[in-house]
């Protein structure tokens, strides 16, 4: 290359990030050095190449937007169903509290509830224990 | 996308309509892809990291300036999670359906038959030289020939001062030509 003209300078050339003045400083150095136009040539074909290959990913693929949206939309959805049924069990706590029903009404009906959520817990933690330990669970179906 | 209309979208999504994010995702999709096909080596992990990158921009968007172009600034979120996932996946850049998915234009035959039958072998071997080149060279030649991006927005995209930019281009171009030479590509 010759020594007037760096790397950076013949890049900036090429792709059209020189000022005007220092443009016509490199094409009177390219009118001067054989190497310097061969180099020059080599990426500019190189270039020619590269924008030759096309990329059609219309013909053979689906849009991800689906899958973003989902992906965007979903936290909101289970924001709004914790919050829901927050509001709800709090309610109905505050409800079966202050109920002027029989105390053992209440005890009847405070076990029956709490063993259903021991029971949905349990299944719950032993379904995530087994997908830890499942060596097929990258597998996608 | 007119650079207003840009604006007016992003504006719209920052106050947590979705709607409107898909017009963005649309526009970038096809550019964002070729990116990641050209990072990665093959669609199916190319459509992941774009469809994680997408996902990643709109919970950044509260970030997001809007005086700057969303272009630039999304493909430096692509980049950054093609290059998480060829980390984390120990993946290397795999050419597995890239052959099925290109398509080589006619070379031109301005100069004759023997001289459009060699460029257009070299279309086909360039591929090969990218796979050779590593990902930071890869990176910055799609960036550039493939895409047309500005230095500033190369400097952008890859986190690198504007100053570095052609020199890096440079080294690229190199290992690019030297890899293609060495699959017997003959360069004027």
């Amino acid at each position: 290359m010759a020594d007037r003209v760096t790397k950076e300078d013949l890049m900036r050339y090429m792709d059209g990030e020189m000022p005007p003045e220092q443009r016509a400083r490199l094409d009177t150095e390219l009118e001067r050095s054989t190497e310097l136009k061969r180099e020059l040539a080599i990426f500019r074909a190189m270039r020619t190449d590269f924008q030759g290959l096309s990329f059609d990913p219309g013909t053979y693929h689906k849009s991800v937007w689906d899958k973003v949206n989902a992906s965007v939309t979903r936290p909101i959805g289970w924001v709004l169903v914790v919050v829901g049924i927050i509001v709800w069990t709090a309610y109905g706590g505050y409800l079966f509290t202050t109920s002027p029903a029989n105390a053992w009404e209440k005890l009847a009906t405070g076990a029956i509830v709490i063993g259903i959520l021991t029971l949905l817990a349990s299944v719950i933690w032993e379904r995530y224990q087994d997908w830890g330990v499942d060596p097929y669970k990258d597998i996608h179906r | 996308m007119q650079p207003e209309l840009e604006r007016e979208l992003i504006r719209k999504c920052k106050i947590g309509d979705t709607r409107f994010y898909e017009p963005l995702v649309r526009a970038y999709e096809p550019s964002g892809l070729r990116l990641a096909v050209a990072m990665m080596g093959n669609t199916e992990d190319a459509q992941d990291a774009l469809q994680e990158a997408f996902v990643k921009s709109y919970r950044s968007l509260h970030r997001f300036d809007l005086r700057q172009p969303f272009g630039p600034w999304f493909f430096q979120i692509l980049r950054n999670q093609c290059r998480d996932m060829l980390r984390s996946r120990q993946a290397r850049f795999k050419m597995e359906t890239l052959d099925e998915r290109l398509e080589a234009r006619p070379a031109s035959s301005e100069k004759g038959p023997e001289r459009a039958h060699q460029r257009t072998a070299a279309r086909e071997t360039l591929w090969l030289g990218l796979e050779q080149i590593g990902d930071e060279h890869r990176e910055i030649l799609v960036l550039k020939e493939l895409e047309g991006f500005r230095y500033s927005e190369i400097a952008q995209i890859l986190e690198i001062p504007e100053g570095t930019v052609a020199s890096r281009l440079y080294h690229a171009r190199h290992a690019l030509k030297d890899a293609l030479v060495e699959q017997g590509v003959e360069y004027p």
